[in-house]
């Protein structure tokens, strides 16, 4: 059985390799929620292909927008799969700091209550 | 199914982010009492993967493509709802705010549809399927795959509501979609809770039922 340290460091490599992978593999299709968008903004079939073009968000009437600093898991079309690599990885990275740091704070505060 | 914020109106999306609010306050009830240093790795783990996982759409036919969301997998693995919800929330922050997927002001929905909903759904629906099976892979395949479901019948309804999609096409549509997604969702699952049963037979055998090793 693996100790705590190797656990962390082997789900944290194969979280790297799935990412990596997803880099060159996944799909580039709309997910459900867009599809159903291109659906009943008639760019689209129910069972039909993916427009080339489509924009799953013409059919939104929300005035908010947000610019985030990795759109879509990149870093803009000139830097390709590589700039997918580094966003892929950056993400898992944060995600574990993330995690470790909210968890780290619960507990702090679980402490506190418990004395 | 992570909504844009084109998709609902502020004042709607205020309302989810409230709702999301109170859901996330208890789930950091039940972090305070359940995170050690056993449990801590574990939920690095599931969210590191669950992110990873979630960028890797696979085809689902009908021009259309879907990715483990993972509500139902963080609930059974960690036997609470608020294990979803608080996983969720944290991958759905870092997919928000840096990756621009889901909204910001959406955010609020997206926590409840994947982390509340899909949460509550994969967790009970695993404890009343493994009642009668009695097989924790399949249980959770199936738990699983009616999480990835329900979700995106309330995300539906919410689109209804936002004026984003009319009710029958936006129900149909989202439902067979996510069917078929599902089936990602179900698979998926069950080999991770397959491979936790391995790796850490210890830190999972209580939740998921010691069979499964």
């Amino acid at each position: 059985m693996m100790d705590n340290k190797t656990f962390l460091i082997v789900g944290l490599i194969i979280a790297i390799v799935i990412g990596v992978l997803a880099v060159f593999l996944a799909s580039g299709d709309p997910d459900g929620l867009e599809s159903t968008a291109l659906m009943v903004s008639g760019q689209k079939d129910l069972t039909g292909a993916a427009p080339e073009d489509g924009n799953p968000e013409a059919v939104g009437t929300g005035t908010f927008a947000y610019e985030s600093p990795m759109p879509d898991y990149s870093l803009g079309e000139s830097m390709g799969a590589a700039g997918g690599l580094v966003a892929i990885v950056v993400g898992i990275f944060l995600t574990l700091l993330v995690v470790l740091g909210a968890t780290w704070l619960v507990g702090m505060a679980g402490r506190k209550t418990k004395s | 199914m992570h909504i844009p914020d084109a998709f609902i109106p502020i004042p709607q999306a205020a309302v989810y982010w409230i709702i999301a609010l109170i859901f996330l306050a208890l789930a950091v009830r039940w972090a305070k009492n359940e995170m050690d240093e056993d449990k801590i790795p574990l939920v690095a783990v599931l969210a590191a993967g669950i992110f990873a996982l979630q960028s890797f759409n696979l085809p689902v036919t009908m021009g259309t493509s879907g990715h483990l969301v993972g509500g139902a997998l963080a609930a059974i693995v960690l036997g609470s709802p608020f294990g979803a919800i608080f996983i969720l929330t944290l991958v759905l922050i870092i997919q928000g705010f840096v990756f621009g997927d889901g909204g910001i002001t959406t955010m609020g929905a997206n926590i409840i549809n994947m982390g509340v909903i899909g949460g509550y759904v994969g967790y009970y629906s695993f404890q009343g399927i493994k009642g009668i099976t009695k097989n924790t892979l399949v249980s959770a395949g199936i738990a699983a795959w009616l999480a990835c479901l329900i979700p995106s019948l309330a995300c539906a309804l919410e689109m209804f509501l936002a004026g984003t999609f009319p009710l029958v096409p936006g129900l149909m549509a989202m439902g067979i979609y996510h069917a078929a997604i599902g089936i990602i969702e179900g698979i998926v699952t069950a080999a991770v809770i397959y491979l936790l049963s391995q790796a850490r037979p210890d830190l999972v055998n209580s939740t998921i039922g010691a069979e499964a090793a």
